[in-house]
């Protein structure tokens, strides 16, 4: 069966929501209209992922391709845009700002088309372009609120990450240029295309243009020390963008890198991007761990986690081989729920406390209790805590990182983690069981906080519940999928 | 490729070309006056468009000569009428407080195109290419990238920071012109429609700073740390 | 060999002879764009001529360098013509001594005679110029150096003799970016080095003065070497540029004394394309401030690498 039908679907639907948000000015209709895209853009997701297993579909003049790998991160987008589209509707209902709710939802839907778009790219080319539009189209989500921060953070976003895109764009032109020596001057600058000529390329200049694209994804990855847009950006705009930035747009910059990393595997170039690699994902880990330890903004604390999240990730996809991808794309899917999960509960919190800064939140238990259950049992499984998936994914990236050339790495990695579990669960003791309301800065009065309602809850039930479900059983079926994803990504580093 | 054969006269009109616009990138980093950062980026773009017209004579690529006349139309025209609106918009006509002084901040920008010469001599020579123009367009890309770089760093402007941007993507488009004269027409179009979008939300971002932090000036935007 | 050794001495005797004329030419032309009337070309003559007939009066505390700097800036200013093409365009029996580099180097010992002996005298003034032509030669240094870089790069050469012949013989090397950019670099250079617009510092206010205060202490003879050996300074450097790099040609090819003459005729003429220019920037130029020196220079530095880069292509 061709996947055509169904891609068609998830990039309708999408782009529908954001016409009829912008025609109509009711925003209970835009509610419901981007909530319908989302649900059937996750159904087809599901749906394509099956079909996607069978092997890479390439049509509309190659422009389009439909893999395992994309699949799997069009799932990760699919479900953040549904849940955040759950949120979405509880949280932006408590800003009170009804006019401004049509234009909110038209940009989230473009902002989920973008991308969805992005890991559909065959191209490389317009792969880059996907990743850049996404910036354009997310900076205003950022910068929605309004406020003097918020602005910041998104011109700050839009600064660094342009910018830092461009150097990805520096190496991709430099792959063609390496590519044209063998193949003529003009020809289509496709994945496969790239991975076929890639053991012809000069070593010295494939490594260039690697290190080009790995600093200029990685920008938009957030990996350190690239990362210093991304606690600014994921803070400011309002808690379903935060989610759909961590869970889902971090993840479509991502395969990127990996399928990247896939190409200099087939080139002449041995261990030397992959060391690279690894060393820029354990520095992330280093740097959010720093950051984790002595945060005092509830949102900054998720957003460094990001950071920490995707340094794993790129450590899993550095280390490679079948464990190191599964382990990968398996925390990549965990990471998108529970971050989710993560910032509807400081979304939450924030509303309750009116307050981010974590020193101002204090009996969250009180304040909302069952939101504050899922919150912290989010907060357990987000540093690696046992019976969640990232405790899996992360043990199964370890196992494979030891297998490796660069385990050095692994014991960098174990230590981190320890520490950032402890940074960050401290955070948590404070908000839940701390001494007394702090009573600092101007206005500093602690107030009754108010409930949290169903349209907050059921989001957050719909994280944790798979969040655990991952945790106690790897499916079989995955593992099979994974298996898949690493084979056509090269298999690994070959002798 | 094109550039291991050229007739000696369109190497060195290609040269020539590249190096007045990296000439001009140093232009716009030795002023303080954005009407001045202006002009420069609208001139290296009509430069960048003569030089496509350029590769599409002596290489026969006729498209590229569409991607002059697109070059100049929205890189030389379109793009800095967007920015001059936004000047004019701000009602500031010069950067006040630079980081490094624009001699102190030429001379880095030299030491910079160094380091590129450098680089890309190594990567020419690994490709076997030295002396050809293949090398001095690497050059001249890869410092008008750093000179981008440096742009963003010592200048606090809003506009001068879109115009450091703009200078990144004219680099790599100046670049790719004469390295790889035949990259598919279509990606080349969408980066060109890209670069106005940008451009786009860069306005509508300074009208959200001007009105929402009261400036336009980066140095101002310090509340988000840690 | 006796004719070679002749054009040798005709070579020094030339700087020696037209380098006041230049001056004066200067001058007068600046006045004449300014719509004043100005001294005579020939004034620097009677200049040199009247303070060698004045009593010298010598500082108490000057010590034996206030003596010999202007004999040895003199002398330095004596030897430099005979290592670059002046009037032919072949190299002479001792014009191998030295190269570009060798020449610059006679060139800045005469520069730093005259800052010692500013220094030497003690008084505030000689100190300030002193302190401040070194802050401008630290300035100028590296440009100095990278434009000596990009020639020998566009001529695998340091000899001038070999840069004349390569950019007489191929047009294409010529008009390369590389060959515009060196020039545009070297005449920042030049303007700086012979005290022009926009760092002209021979004013007579003692706060702006660089030149002029290293000097303050010279009278008669004394004075009259040091004012003629820094317009033969300026001579040389503009002899450099026209010979080396700017315009190569119009220099004695044989050697005969028909040729010379013409060559040093041919030199007059090139001198006032130059002047010409000069006397333009120093017309629509202001003067910069002293902590903004800096900016021509880092222009001129920045022109020089430029010149390296374009040299890659070749």
């Amino acid at each position: 069966m061709s996947p055509a039908p169904i891609i068609l679907v998830i990039l309708l639907a999408p782009l529908v929501a954001v016409t009829g948000c912008l025609l109509t000015r009711r925003p209970r209709i835009s509610e419901y209209l981007n909530l319908t895209a989302a649900a059937i853009v996750f159904a087809a997701v599901m749906r394509l992922l099956p079909i996607a297993l069978v092997g890479p579909y390439v049509f509309w003049d190659h422009y389009f391709i439909v893999d395992a790998l994309g699949a799997w991160v069009m799932l990760t987008v699919g479900t953040v845009y549904l849940l955040a589209s759950l949120y979405a509707i509880g949280y932006m209902r408590q800003i009170n700002e009804p006019s401004r709710l049509s234009p909110f939802y038209a940009l989230l839907a473009g902002f989920a088309l973008t991308m969805l778009l992005a890991p559909l790219m065959n191209n490389i080319g317009v792969y880059w372009i996907a990743i850049e539009l996404t910036t354009l189209v997310s900076t205003f989500l950022v910068g929605f609120e309004h406020t003097r921060e918020g602005v910041e953070a998104a011109w700050k976003y839009i600064v660094i990450v342009s910018a830092g895109i461009s150097l990805a764009l520096l190496g991709i032109v430099f792959f063609y240029w390496a590519g044209s020596l063998h193949l003529g001057p003009s020809y289509n600058l496709t994945w496969s295309t790239l991975r076929s000529v890639a053991p012809q390329l000069n070593p010295t200049i494939a490594l260039a243009a690697f290190l080009l694209v790995f600093i200029g994804f990685g920008t938009k990855v957030g990996l350190a020390p690239m990362h210093t847009w991304l606690p600014d950006a994921h803070s400011e705009g309002p808690a379903p963008v935060s989610a759909m930035l961590s869970g889902a747009l971090l993840n479509t910059a991502m395969i990127g890198i990996a399928r990247f990393i896939g190409v200099t595997d087939a080139t002449r170039l041995g261990l030397m991007p992959r060391t690279v690699v690894v060393v820029i994902g354990a520095l992330s880990l280093a740097i959010a761990a720093l950051f984790i330890a002595r945060q005092r903004d509830v949102k900054r604390l998720m957003a460094y986690s990001s950071v920490e999240h995707m340094g794993v990730m790129t450590l899993g996809f550095g280390f490679g081989g079948p464990l190191g991808v599964a382990g990968a794309l398996y925390h990549m899917l965990n990471h998108s729920l529970n971050k989710s999960l993560m910032f509807f509960g400081a979304g939450d919190a924030m509303h309750a406390f009116h307050s981010k800064r974590i020193g101002r939140i204090r009996f969250v238990l009180s304040a909302m209790p069952v939101a504050g259950v899922l919150w912290i049992a989010g907060a357990l499984a987000i540093t690696g805590a046992p019976p969640f998936g990232l405790f899996l994914s992360e043990l199964t990236i370890m196992r494979a990182g030891l297998a490796g050339p660069n385990a050095w790495a692994v014991f960098v990695m174990l230590v981190l983690l320890v520490v950032i579990f402890v940074g960050f669960l401290n955070h948590f003791r404070h908000m839940y069981f701390g001494e007394h309301p702090a009573r600092e800065g101007p206005g500093g009065a602690w107030t009754r906080p108010r409930g949290t309602g169903f349209w907050c809850l059921l989001p957050m039930w719909l994280a944790a519940v798979p969040l655990l479900v991952l945790g106690l059983w790897w499916p079989g079926a995955i593992s099979h999928y994974f298996a898949i994803i690493a084979a056509q990504l090269g298999g690994g580093l070959r002798p | 490729m094109l550039a291991a054969h050229l007739p000696p006269l369109a190497a060195s009109l290609f040269s020539l070309l590249a190096i007045t616009s990296l000439l001009l990138a140093f232009v716009m980093l030795g002023s303080r006056w954005l009407y001045e950062y202006m002009v420069a980026f609208a001139v290296q773009s009509w430069l960048i468009a003569f030089l496509s017209a350029a590769i599409a004579f002596y290489g026969d690529y006729p498209e590229l000569y569409g991607i002059a006349a697109l070059t100049a139309l929205f890189r030389g025209l379109v793009l800095p009428y967007l920015l001059l609106r936004i000047i004019r918009r701000l009602e500031i006509d010069r950067e006040l407080h630079e980081r490094l002084s624009p001699s102190s901040s030429l001379v880095v920008g030299g030491l910079l195109v160094v380091f590129a010469f450098v680089v890309s001599t190594h990567l020419g020579a690994a490709l076997g290419l030295g002396g050809t123009v293949a090398v001095l367009a690497l050059t001249v890309m890869l410092s008008m990238k750093l000179i981008g770089f440096l742009m963003l760093i010592v200048r606090s402007e809003v506009v001068s920071q879109i115009l450091a941007i703009l200078v990144l993507e004219n680099g790599i488009f100046l670049g790719s012109q004469i390295l790889v004269p035949g990259m598919p027409i279509l990606l080349e179009l969408v980066i060109l429609f890209d670069l106005l979008v940008v451009v786009a939300c860069f306005g509508v971002l300074v009208r959200y700073l001007l009105v929402h932090a009261g400036t336009s000036s980066t140095r101002e935007l310090t509340r988000l740390t840690g | 060999m006796t004719r070679d050794i002749l054009l040798q001495i005709a070579q020094v005797f030339t700087v020696l002879a037209l380098a006041p004329l230049l001056q004066g030419i200067i001058l007068q032309w600046e006045e004449r764009v300014q719509r004043s009337q100005g001294p005579g070309i020939f004034q620097p003559y009677r200049d040199l001529w009247k303070l060698f007939h004045k009593q010298l009066v010598v500082p108490e505390t000057a010590s034996v360098i206030y003596w010999i700097a202007p004999v040895i800036a003199f002398t330095c200013m004596l030897t430099v013509p005979i290592l670059i093409p002046v009037l032919t365009n072949f190299p002479l029996p001792l014009s191998d001594m030295g190269d570009i580099l060798g020449g610059g180097l006679i060139l800045t010992l005469g520069s730093f005679f005259i800052v010692l002996a500013g220094l030497d005298s003690g008084s505030a003034y000689g100190g300030i110029g002193s302190s401040r032509a070194v802050m401008l030669g630290i300035l100028a240094e590296p440009t100095l150096i990278l434009v000596f870089v990009g020639i020998t790069l566009l001529a695998k050469s340091m000899l001038p003799f070999v840069v004349n012949h390569l950019l007489v013989s191929q047009p294409a090397v010529y008009w390369s970016p590389a060959h515009i950019f060196l020039v545009a670099a070297f005449f920042i250079l030049l303007l700086v080095e012979t005290d022009r617009l926009p760092i002209h510092s021979s004013t007579h206010i003692e706060v702006y003065m660089i030149e002029e205060a290293r000097i303050l202490e010279y009278s008669g003879p004394l004075l009259a070497l040091v004012r003629w050996a820094s317009a033969m300074k300026q001579f040389i450097l503009y002899t450099i540029f026209c010979n080396v790099l700017l315009l190569p040609w119009a220099l004695s090819i044989r050697g005969l004394a028909l040729g010379a003459l013409g060559a040093a005729a041919a030199l007059l003429g090139k001198f006032l394309l130059i002047a010409a220019v000069v006397v333009a920037v120093e017309t629509t130029q202001s003067r910069l401030r002293y902590y903004r020196y800096q900016e021509p220079l880092a222009g001129s530095f920045l022109l020089a690498i430029l010149a390296i880069v374009a040299n890659q292509m070749r």
